[in-house]
C-alpha cells in the first residue's frame, strides 16, 4: 500500500480515509463478523484431537488487496499468453514431440519427470485445452512488476476462498466497495461449467458436468462441494461412478446416468486403478479407459503436471517464444537448474542466500530457504544436491510484497503473494479477481495455509473514464 | 434424478434430525420430572430411558445423569450430540443440495453442542440448553421447508423425519402399553402427563380431550389421531406422500415395493378400530407397525439406494 515516496499508493486511498475513522475495536469487531461468515457457512477445516475434535476457519484477513487497472491489464495479457503457450507445450509433447526434437527443452526433463503421462499420448484433447483451469502464483517485484512464481495446472484450489473473501468483504466495507470500481467474480461458476461444457460441445448437445471429489476429508471438500453447488451439477465420489462399455455412468436414484465431463478435484495418480495407482479407491476403474475412447472428458486432462514442474518452469519464456513467438509478458523468477554442473557449483556455493525447491514437491515443503537456515540444514540439503541434482532447483530469495493487515487491532504490513485462476476450454478467460495469499507471521515468506498462512479478497478496479488515478 | 448417496444422506439427515429432537424431549421431561416427587421421577426416567432401548435400567435412579449423558455422552451413538453430529456429517456430504440457510441452522446447533462449552452450559441451565436446541432444530426444518424445492431431495430427507417418528412414538407407546412391559400399568397421573410431553402432546391432547388423563386415550391419540403431527397415523399418511412423490419423480410408478408398504401401513392406521385394538392388546398392533417400518426402510434401499446395478445397465 506503501507508496515509494511514503504516504499512499493512490488507488488505497479511499479505503485508507475509510479505516482511519475506525477504532480498533470497531475493525476488531469486523474481523470477528467475518470469521463467524467463515465459520457459519462451514468453511473450516477440522482438528482432530484426542477427545474432540474442533472447527477451524482458514484465516482471512477484512482488509481487501487493491490492484489497479492498468497492472491488472498486464497481468491478463500475460497469463492469457502464458496459459495458450503451455497448453500447446502439453499438446507438442503428447503428440509430435516438436519442442524436444528441436532441443529447446531438454527431451529427459521432459519424459522423465514422474508428471509425465505417456498413457496421455496421441490423446485427442478438444480445443487442445489440457488444463482448463489454472492457477498461477504471481509476486509484485521490488520494481512493482508482477512476476510467476509457479504455475498450477494440476487441480488448483482456492478458487472458493477467493469467492468467500468477496461476499465477507462485501458485507464488512460496503461503502467502500460500493465507491471503489471492483470488478465482479460472480460469474466465475457459470464461466467454469461454460468451459467444462465447451470440453464435449461438439460430440454432445448438452454434456452433463460432474464434480469428482475424494470426500468428505479431504481438507478442499467445502470448494469442491461450492463449485457443484453454484455450476448445478452433481458432486460424485469414486463410488457413485459406473463404468461399462467404456461409458462413465453415476448411481442415481433412478438408475445410471451417463456423465459426459467430470471435473476432477482428485489428482493424477488417483483417477483409475486400472491405469494409474492400483491402491486408488478414490476414482472409478476403466474411467481412463473411457476418456481414450471420446466417451467422456476428464478435467484437467491427465499429465498437465510435466508443464508445471519447477524445472520445466526455467524454460516457460523459451517456450512462448518457440509457440508464440513473442516475449513473455510476465517474467519468471531467475532459476538455477542444479541439473546443469555449472549452475549446481552456484547453487552449492551460495546455499546461505538462495531458496532450494525440490521439483516434485508442493506446498512449502522440501524447500530450503537459505538465509533462514542453519548451517545443519544447508550441509543437509548440499549431499541431497550432489546426490540427486536433478531434483533440484534454486531461486534468489524473493522479496514478497507487503499489504496492510489487521494483526491485534492494528493495521500492520504482511508479505502476500497473489493466485489468479484462468479457464481455458474453447477460450482463454482470466477471472478478473484471484486469492491473495498472505502470510500472517510478522516476518515470514510462506504463505501456504498449511504453514500459517490466510488469505485475503483482492479487488481488481475498473478502468475509470477521464480520471488517470 | 439425484445421486443415490445424496438421497441416502438426505434421508439420514432427517431420521437423525427426527431423532435429535426426540431426545431433547425425553431427556427434558426427565429432568422436569426430577423437580417433582421421586417416585414419579424414577418412573418417568424409566420410561425414557426403556423407550431409548437403554439397557442400564439403574441409570433411572439418576436421572440428572441420565439425562446428561443422553444429552452429551460423545461415545453413546443414541445422544443428542452423536445424532447432531451425524446429521451434520451427512449435510457436510450433501453440501451442494441444500440451501445455505438450512446448512447454517445445523451448523449452528452443531457448532454449540461441540463447544467445549456445551456442558457448562447445560449445567448451567440444563432446560434452556435443551429448549434451544428444539428450537433450533425447528428453525432448520423450517428453514429447509422455506428455501429448498419441495422435489424429490426433500421428500427423501422428510421421509427419514416421518420413519423415525414413527418408530420413535411407536417404542414409546410400546413401553408405556405393550403387554410386554415389566412393570405396573401406568396410571400415575404425573407419568401419563409426562409421557405425553415427550410426544410433545400435552397441549393438542388437552384440547381434544380436556385434562382427563385416561391411558385409552392417549393410546388412541398418539396412535390414530388424524391430525396431530406426531401421531402414526399421521406419519404413515406423510411416509405414503412422500414416498410416492419419491417413485412419480423416478417415474417408477407400480414397479417397486416400498409404495405397496407403505400404504398397506397407512391403511392400517387409518381403519384400525380403538375398541378392537383395546381387546387384541396394544402390543402386537405397535409391533407389526414398528415391523412394517423397518420393511419400508429395507424396500427403500433395495428401490433406490443400493440396488443391483445388473438390473440398470443400459441395454
Amino acid at each position: 500500500m506503501a507508496a515509494p515516496a511514503g504516504g499512499v499508493r493512490s488507488h488505497y486511498s479511499a479505503l485508507d480515509a475509510r479505516i482511519s475513522t475506525l477504532t480498533p475495536d470497531e475493525l476488531a469487531e469486523r474481523q470477528k463478523t467475518q470469521e463467524r461468515f467463515f465459520l457459519l457457512q462451514g468453511i473450516t477445516f477440522t482438528v482432530y484431537g484426542a477427545e474432540s475434535s474442533t472447527e477451524r476457519i482458514i484465516p482471512t484477513d477484512i482488509l481487501p488487496r487493491i490492484i489497479p487497472a492498468a497492472e491488472w491489464a498486464r497481468i491478463e495479457a500475460g497469463l492469457t499468453q502464458r496459459l495458450r503457450a503451455l497448453n500447446m507445450f502439453l499438446a507438442d509433447i503428447y503428440s509430435e514431440q516438436k519442442i524436444l526434437m528441436d532441443g529447446v527443452v531438454p527431451r529427459e526433463l521432459v519424459l522423465q519427470a514422474p508428471s509425465y503421462r505417456r498413457e496421455m499420448q496421441n490423446l485427442y484433447v478438444p480445443h487442445k485445452a489440457y488444463a482448463n483451469v489454472c492457477g498461477s502464483d504471481l509476486i509484485r517485484q521490488p520494481n512493482g512488476e508482477f512476476a510467476v512464481l509457479e504455475d498450477n495446472l494440476r487441480v488448483p484450489s482456492g478458487v472458493s476462498y477467493m469467492l468467500a473473501n468477496r461476499e465477507a468483504s462485501k458485507r464488512v466495507f460496503p461503502g467502500t466497495f460500493r465507491g471503489a470500481g471492483v470488478r465482479s467474480i460472480d460469474r466465475y461458476p457459470d464461466m467454469l461449467l461454460t468451459t467444462l461444457k465447451s470440453m464435449a460441445a461438439d460430440w454432445r448437445p448438452n454434456p452433463q458436468v460432474a464434480v469428482l471429489t475424494p470426500g468428505v476429508y479431504n481438507s478442499a471438500y467445502y470448494e469442491h462441494a461450492y463449485l457443484a453447488r453454484l455450476m448445478g451439477v452433481p458432486l460424485v465420489e469414486g463410488r457413485d461412478l459406473v463404468v461399462h462399455e467404456n461409458m462413465v455412468y453415476m448411481r442415481t436414484t433412478t438408475g445410471l446416468r451417463r456423465i459426459d465431463v467430470i471435473y476432477r478435484r482428485v489428482d493424477d495418480d488417483f483417477i483409475d486403478p486400472l491405469t494409474f495407482r492400483r491402491d486408488s479407491s478414490l476414482g472409478a476403474a476403466g474411467l481412463f479407459n473411457a476418456y481414450r475412447a471420446g466417451n467422456v472428458v476428464i478435467c484437467n486432462a491427465p499429465g498437465t503436471g510435466v508443464a508445471d514442474d519447477k524445472a520445466v518452469y526455467a524454460y516457460v519464456p523459451e517456450i512462448i517464444r518457440y509457440y508464440l513467438n513473442e516475449d513473455a509478458i510476465l517474467p519468471n523468477i531467475e532459476t538455477y537448474l542444479c541439473r546443469e554442473p555449472a549452475q549446481l557449483s552456484h547453487v552449492l556455493a551460495n546455499l546461505d542466500k538462495l531458496v532450494v525447491k525440490a521439483v516434485g514437491a508442493s506446498g512449502g515443503y522440501g524447500m530450503l530457504v537459505g538465509p533462514h537456515s542453519t548451517k545443519a540444514q544447508q550441509d543437509e540439503f548440499a549431499a541431497a544436491l550432489k546426490a540427486d541434482p536433478a531434483n533440484y532447483i534454486a531461486q534468489p530469495t524473493i522479496q514478497l510484497s507487503t499489504a496492510p493487515c489487521l494483526i491485534d487491532h492494528a493495521v500492520e504490513q504482511r508479505h502476500v503473494d497473489l493466485r489468479p485462476f484462468i479457464l481455458s476450454g474453447e477460450k482463454i478467460i482470466v477471472t478478473p479477481g484471484a486469492l491473495t495469499r498472505v502470510a500472517l507471521k510478522k516476518g515470514s515468506l510462506v504463505v501456504n495455509s498449511s504453514q500459517g498462512g490466510g488469505s485475503k479478497d483482492t479487488w481488481v478496479l475498473a478502468e475509470t473514464k477521464g480520471s488517470a488515478r | 434424478m439425484m445421486l443415490a448417496r445424496v438421497a441416502d444422506s438426505l434421508y439420514w439427515i432427517g431420521r437423525y434430525v427426527e431423532r435429535a429432537e426426540h431426545m431433547c424431549r425425553l431427556s427434558d421431561v426427565m429432568l422436569n420430572a426430577t423437580l417433582d416427587r421421586s417416585d414419579a421421577a424414577n418412573l418417568v426416567a424409566s420410561i425414557a430411558l426403556s423407550a431409548v432401548g437403554d439397557p442400564e435400567m439403574a441409570k433411572a435412579k439418576t436421572p440428572y445423569d441420565a439425562a446428561l449423558a443422553l444429552a452429551l455422552d460423545r461415545t453413546d451413538h443414541l445422544s443428542i450430540y452423536s445424532s447432531i453430529a451425524m446429521a451434520r456429517e451427512n449435510a457436510r456430504q450433501v453440501r451442494d443440495q441444500i440451501t445455505t440457510e438450512t446448512w447454517e441452522r445445523l451448523n449452528l446447533i452443531y457448532l454449540r453442542m461441540n463447544d467445549p462449552a456445551a456442558r457448562g452450559s447445560f449445567e448451567g441451565g440444563s432446560q434452556l440448553f435443551l429448549h434451544d436446541t428444539i428450537a433450533d432444530l425447528h428453525l432448520f426444518k423450517g428453514a429447509g421447508d422455506a428455501t429448498m424445492s419441495h422435489g424429490e431431495g426433500w421428500s427423501f430427507l422428510l421421509l427419514g423425519v416421518y420413519l423415525e417418528r414413527a418408530q420413535l412414538i411407536g417404542s414409546l407407546l410400546e413401553v408405556v402399553f405393550g403387554e410386554g412391559r415389566k412393570r405396573k400399568p401406568v396410571t400415575d397421573h404425573f407419568a401419563l402427563t409426562s409421557v405425553l410431553r415427550m410426544g410433545c402432546a400435552l397441549e393438542p391432547y388437552l384440547r381434544v380431550y380436556t385434562a382427563e388423563m385416561q391411558p385409552r386415550y392417549i393410546l388412541e391419540f398418539l396412535t390414530l389421531d388424524e391430525d396431530f403431527p406426531r401421531s402414526i397415523r399421521f406419519c404413515t399418511d406423510q411416509i405414503e406422500t412422500h414416498l410416492s412423490a419419491i417413485i412419480r419423480h423416478a417415474g417408477m410408478a407400480g414397479r417397486v415395493g416400498p409404495d405397496r408398504l407403505a400404504g398397506r401401513l397407512r391403511a392400517r392406521l387409518q381403519y384400525a378400530d380403538m375398541d378392537e385394538l383395546e381387546t387384541l392388546g396394544a402390543s402386537p398392533f405397535l409391533k407389526t407397525v414398528l415391523d412394517e417400518c423397518s420393511a419400508i426402510h429395507r424396500s427403500l434401499y433395495d428401490a433406490f439406494v443400493a440396488y443391483p446395478l445388473e438390473e440398470r445397465l443400459p441395454a
